[in-house]
């Protein structure tokens, strides 16, 4: 490979500056890799909780509202759910995880009381509150699952980024420039041969 | 003709005619082997039976099992509607209180609906007019845009009084389970004057509606204590004129202890089968599991008091209730094989 490298002194000093700057980020990225690698698998196993978890709530709340469409009829569901006007809130915010920015979701209003939902107590069956409560704890852990799935997306975004990096610094960064420092001190040490040759040449000439 | 409006003859004329209506219901064997049929044998099953009318009607708007439940819901409406026409005098104006149970949940749904700002379709949808409301009536006040001038044209101008009272904080807090807790209290305290009237079978009717309230205050404070401690104050949710008082069921709220709660509850009542609902909740049972208990208990009670007042109000409004539960387990039976419930499961909320 034909290097564009000027064999001089300064530059063999910033060769070795910069060799030595990318190996110090080389080894800081390869432990932001591993320390990522590590969150994310601890992220992983809540999130494969969640998930079942999920699985299971939503199972739950098929089929609570399929007893309560027994009990009170798609009618009487549907009236109940005419009462409900509010939607679910949620407040945004942001969390870091080794300079990654994740998100960090809270949710106000999900669950609420059997007095606030907003349905008559009086006109309705306990199949409705079931079916209600099974889908506010479902509403809930989609939320909470939200957060943490998009908090494992960022992270292996990072992790997949960072990896380049590394094996870019590793694979041809470095390389490239070991070896053109290599160049260097070679053309410099020729360059050295060279005047020393010449020197003894003009010497001997001058003895003549 | 004349119409006879005195007397003892018009409760044998409503009491015969209500008697061979209610034979004609579906028995519980009829109900045993539906459990056992697939959905298109069930649904086939439904369409050769009083409903087709209804089916034949409805089914350019709905399909599937919504059909069956809309056809089964206008059904049932129409017929009250018929009992409440051929319900003479008084009889007729104690028919209309007792399914003002229906209007409630209309008016409900209608205000509801405009509040959330839902088409008069989608709002339809979900009305039966089985009250003193008919579909007429219920149309008028679906065209209706402003939700004071609703209240304003509805004939019972009571219940007009106390929506109009409680009309302003619902729409401001978004919320008509208030008005609604309201309107059902109304509605019991007419029953129970009603009852107390003078009419024939209206004092051992009055034993029927203290048991209706009764389950209801009871599963209402066994609903609110599944909810966990809250500070919230629940003395709108007590119906009074049953066998507890409002701030018993109150101070019952805070109680953490369910045998206590099972044990007060228990001191006041007789009936077998509310005694043996208290201990299955005991062993925390969900309430919707025995709700279905519960009901039957509730019918057998009205069957009971029909049968020794056979002229009275009682045969008219015994069948009014058991042709509601004919149309709710027909629609549990619909919707629970639509959703693969199995049969046993499915039995436990029929009530026959």
């Amino acid at each position: 490979m034909a290097l564009n490298v000027k064999p001089t002194r300064s530059e063999l000093i910033n060769l070795k500056k910069r060799i030595k700057l990318s190996e110090r980020g080389y080894k800081l990225l390869k432990m932001k890799r591993d320390g990522l690698i590590l969150e994310f698998f601890k992220v992983l196993a809540e999130a494969k909780d969640l998930r079942n978890d999920l699985a299971i709530k939503y199972a739950r709340a098929q089929e609570m509202i399929a007893i309560a469409e027994t009990v009170e009829g798609h009618i009487g569901v549907k009236a109940a759910a005419f009462s409900a006007s509010e939607n679910p809130q949620i407040d945004l915010k942001s969390k870091n995880i080794m300079g990654v920015v994740v998100p960090k979701i809270e949710a106000r209003s999900v669950k609420k009381t059997l007095i606030d939902r907003g349905y008559g107590v009086l006109g309705t069956s306990a199949a409705i509150d079931e079916a209600t409560e099974t889908f506010e704890d479902l509403v809930e852990t989609i939320i909470l699952s939200a957060e943490l799935e998009t908090t494992m997306k960022r992270l292996l975004d990072e992790i997949e980024g960072t990896k380049r990096r590394v094996n870019a610094l590793e694979f041809k960064v470095i390389p490239e420039l070991i070896e053109a420092r290599n160049f260097i001190k070679m053309r410099l040490d020729e360059m050295e041969r060279e005047e020393l040759f010449r020197m003894k040449r003009v010497k001997s000439k001058s003895e003549k | 003709m004349t119409e006879v409006m005195s007397g003892p003859a018009p409760y044998i004329y409503v009491s015969t005619r209500m008697r061979v209506r209610k034979a004609k219901l579906i028995p519980r064997e009829e109900y045993l082997r539906m459990l056992n049929m697939s959905l298109s044998e069930f649904t086939r099953l439904i369409e050769e039976m009083e409903y087709k009318r209804e089916i034949d009607e409805l089914s350019a708007s709905f399909s599937g099992v919504d059909l069956v439940e809309n056809a089964m819901s206008w059904n049932l409406a129409k017929e009250y509607q018929r009992v409440i026409t051929l319900a003479p005098g008084e009889m007729k104006g104690f028919t209309r209180d007792y399914l003002h149970k229906w209007d409630i949940q209309n008016i409900l749904t209608i205000l509801r609906g405009k509040t959330q700002d839902l088409s008069d379709g989608k709002i339809r949808a979900v009305l039966v007019p089985a009250g003193e409301l008919d579909a007429t009536m219920l149309d008028r006040l679906l065209a209706e845009t402003n939700t004071e001038r609703i209240v304003e044209i509805l004939p019972e101008k009571q219940m007009a009084k106390i929506l109009s009272a409680g009309l302003a904080e619902a729409l401001e807090t978004h919320s008509f389970g208030i008005l609604e807790n309201k309107l059902y209290k109304y509605y019991y305290a007419t029953l129970i004057k009603a009852a107390r009237g003078g009419m024939r079978g209206g004092l051992p009717f009055l034993k029927y509606v203290t048991f209706e309230i009764d389950v209801k205050n009871i599963t209402n404070l066994f609903r609110i204590l599944a909810q966990g401690k809250s500070n919230v104050s629940t003395s709108d949710v007590w119906i009074e004129g049953g066998s507890y008082h409002v701030d018993e069921l109150e101070r019952l709220c805070s109680v953490e202890s369910m045998d206590e709660v099972v044990d007060t509850l228990k001191k006041k009542i007789k009936s077998p089968v509310l005694i043996e609902a208290l201990e299955s909740l005991r062993e925390r049972k969900p309430i919707y599991a025995i709700e279905g208990m519960l009901i039957a208990a509730q019918l057998n009670q009205m069957d009971n008091v029909s049968k020794r007042n056979p002229f009275s109000i009682s045969p008219l409004l015994a069948y009014l209730e058991r042709k509601k539960y004919e149309v709710s387990n027909l629609r549990a039976l619909a919707r629970g094989k639509e959703a693969g419930l199995a049969p046993e499961i499915l039995e436990k909320y029929l009530v026959m």
